[in-house]
């Protein structure tokens, strides 16, 4: 999901994650209706949120291990964290990691129920281009793994470079949801004789103009 | 009768706390410094401070000063009125007494004068009649007549009762809801905050899991910090618990379920860090005074009595006095069992139905 400050990406994720009241329309995931089975499907989602703040004075392993419980599981900590590559730090308090190191282990807090469909809200944003190359490696493995993966971005390489589908939201709606290359196809400007000319950015900018925004 | 992840949430928030030191060493302060208070203050009264000022020569002026300066209760400085004055309007003393210069008839009744500074004149009352009683005794003694009649005071339950028995039940109680607001509702707010406990939810965790695994965890921390004032107080401070412990802690227990489900009640209300603190002083203060942790509700004015009986924290004081005063069970049914029984509802109700985990935008 892409889109300028303030359209409304983080409320619609949160609709979808049972945080927000669904006003208006229907919401399901996996056949679930959100609104009616919100338990059900807070079983089968895994979330990271834009903030990620833990509690103190407990290591990776003991969050884990506490998300594991709250899924009625007993999860391995080593396991994901190996999946995040931060299997050396175990031990480590959240508050002694990298931002990067941080966004990975709330990815491995969201895989600890193995969920069918995983929401990312701006989970690049901060980082350097080493941490976000990596992120952006994880999250293909994990969704060639055969996880459905919903994020939320505001950099249009990223958005280019890992999504099958690509919404683009303004003012609270989706102006336009198609595969990268037929939003550049129908959007981009100047019509092209070549197939690809453009990018995101030219279609994203197209459809939500140049103004600034808060 | 707890599921498993209440277990396992209780045992991580206990972890939490016992890996705070500083929250651990001032935990353990805590009760020692309320004891050495109750130690230093629950002894023999301060002696009143007073000026005397003999403007008389005889003889019998003599020796009433010199009665004076032998009673106990006082500590007394003796000189002209122009500096003792001065003293007082300092508040080095705490009143002057005045003989006059016709201080001498042994048959009419003379007029001692008692100068008092208006900004500790709440003092006043107690201090004249402490003053008044003491000036019988001397003038028996210096006309040599036997009292009449001496006021025994003798309780009907005979049990020997000092202030500070009264006091203790009133004040754990209150130290009870302090911890226990302070352990749930300024936690929960920061948690919020911080966008924790909206992580929390994105899983299928349900408001009780969490309010039930807090309860757990700072009910052993809680327990821990009783039982070190409970054994103080009872050996330092010679307390005497008519009813039994078992009781007494069994009431510590709702207590502490009550005031805690209060507290994540008052910080979903706060909807910021700030306003937490407020809400828990408009809370807890007027039921300081109301409750009958001082003084008992029936000194209160009769329109606020009622009222006064039905704070939470009155039927905790009530209920923790009644066992350690009037050696009550804590299986014995009363008006205060009705009441406790209602405010476990009522704040189980109001802890679980409004709880808030997500930051609210404001």
């Amino acid at each position: 999901m892409l889109g300028p400050n303030g359209a409304g990406k983080t409320s619609t994720l949160e609709m979808l994650e049972g945080l927000n009241d669904i006003d208006g329309g229907v919401a399901s995931i996996d056949g679930l209706d959100v609104s009616k089975d919100t338990h059900q499907v807070k079983k089968i989602i895994g979330v990271q949120l834009q903030a990620n703040e833990y509690f103190d004075r407990m290591s990776l392993s003991e969050l884990l291990l506490l998300f594991g419980k709250l899924y009625a599981q007993d999860s391995n900590p080593l396991e994901l964290l190996t999946r995040v590559n931060l299997e050396d730090k175990a031990s480590a308090k959240p508050a002694a990691l990298s931002g990067g190191q941080k966004q990975r282990f709330s990815i491995a807090c969201a895989l600890v129920n193995n969920p069918k469909v995983l929401f990312l809200d701006e989970p690049t944003t901060g980082l350097d281009p080493q941490a976000k190359r990596n992120l952006w490696q994880l999250v293909k493995d994990l969704n060639s793994s055969g996880m459905t993966i919903v994020l939320t971005t505001h950099n249009m390489e990223e958005a280019e470079y890992l999504c099958d589908r690509i919404a683009i939201m303004d003012q609270g709606k989706i102006i336009a949801e198609n595969t990268p290359q037929n939003l550049i196809l129908e959007h981009a400007a100047e019509p092209p004789k070549a197939k690809l000319h453009g990018n995101i950015e030219d279609v994203f900018l197209a459809l939500t103009g140049h103004a600034l925004r808060d | 009768m707890f599921t498993s992840l209440q277990l396992h949430l209780a045992k991580v928030f206990l972890k939490i706390f016992l890996r705070d030191r500083q929250s651990i060493v001032f935990t353990l302060l805590f009760p020692l410094i309320f004891t050495g208070v109750f130690l230093f203050s629950s002894g023999e009264p301060d002696p009143i401070k007073l000026g005397l000022i003999n403007q008389s020569q005889s003889t019998i002026a003599a020796d009433f000063s010199d009665l004076v300066i032998d009673e106990p209760l006082f500590e007394i400085t003796q000189g002209d009125l122009q500096s003792l004055r001065q003293e007082l309007i300092n508040g080095d003393q705490t009143a002057l007494i005045l003989i006059p210069t016709n201080f001498k008839q042994e048959e009419d009744s003379t007029q001692i004068t008692l100068l008092l500074d208006a900004s500790q004149v709440r003092q006043a009352g107690a201090i004249e009649e402490t003053l008044n009683r003491s000036l019988i005794s001397i003038e028996r003694e210096i006309r040599g007549i036997e009292p009449m009649f001496n006021l025994e005071v003798e309780d009907v339950q005979a049990r020997p009762q000092r202030y500070i028995d009264f006091l203790l039940p009133g004040i754990l109680a209150y130290m009870l809801m302090n911890l226990c607001i302070a352990g749930s509702g300024f936690n929960v707010v920061e948690y919020r905050r911080r966008g924790i406990l909206k992580r929390l939810f994105v899983t299928p965790i349900q408001a009780k899991d969490f309010i039930v695994a807090i309860i757990i965890s700072r009910m052993v921390i809680i327990l821990t910090q009783i039982s070190v004032i409970l054994g103080l107080a009872l050996t330092l401070l010679d307390i005497r618990i008519a009813g039994s412990l078992a009781s007494l802690y069994g009431m510590v227990i709702i207590g502490t379920f009550i005031f805690l489900c209060i507290g994540f009640f008052l910080g979903s209300l706060a909807k910021t860090q700030e306003a937490i603190r407020p809400i828990v002083a408009l809370t807890t203060f007027p039921q300081l005074i109301l409750s009958g942790v001082f003084f008992p509700i029936s000194a209160l004015h009769e329109l606020l009595q009622p009222i006064a009986h039905a704070l939470p924290l009155s039927v905790i004081v009530s209920g923790l006095r009644g066992i350690s005063n009037d050696g009550a069970s804590l299986l014995s049914f009363n008006l205060t069992t009705i009441g406790i029984l209602i405010w476990m509802a009522i704040s189980f109700f109001i802890a679980t139905k409004y709880f808030v985990w997500k930051e609210v935008a404001n």
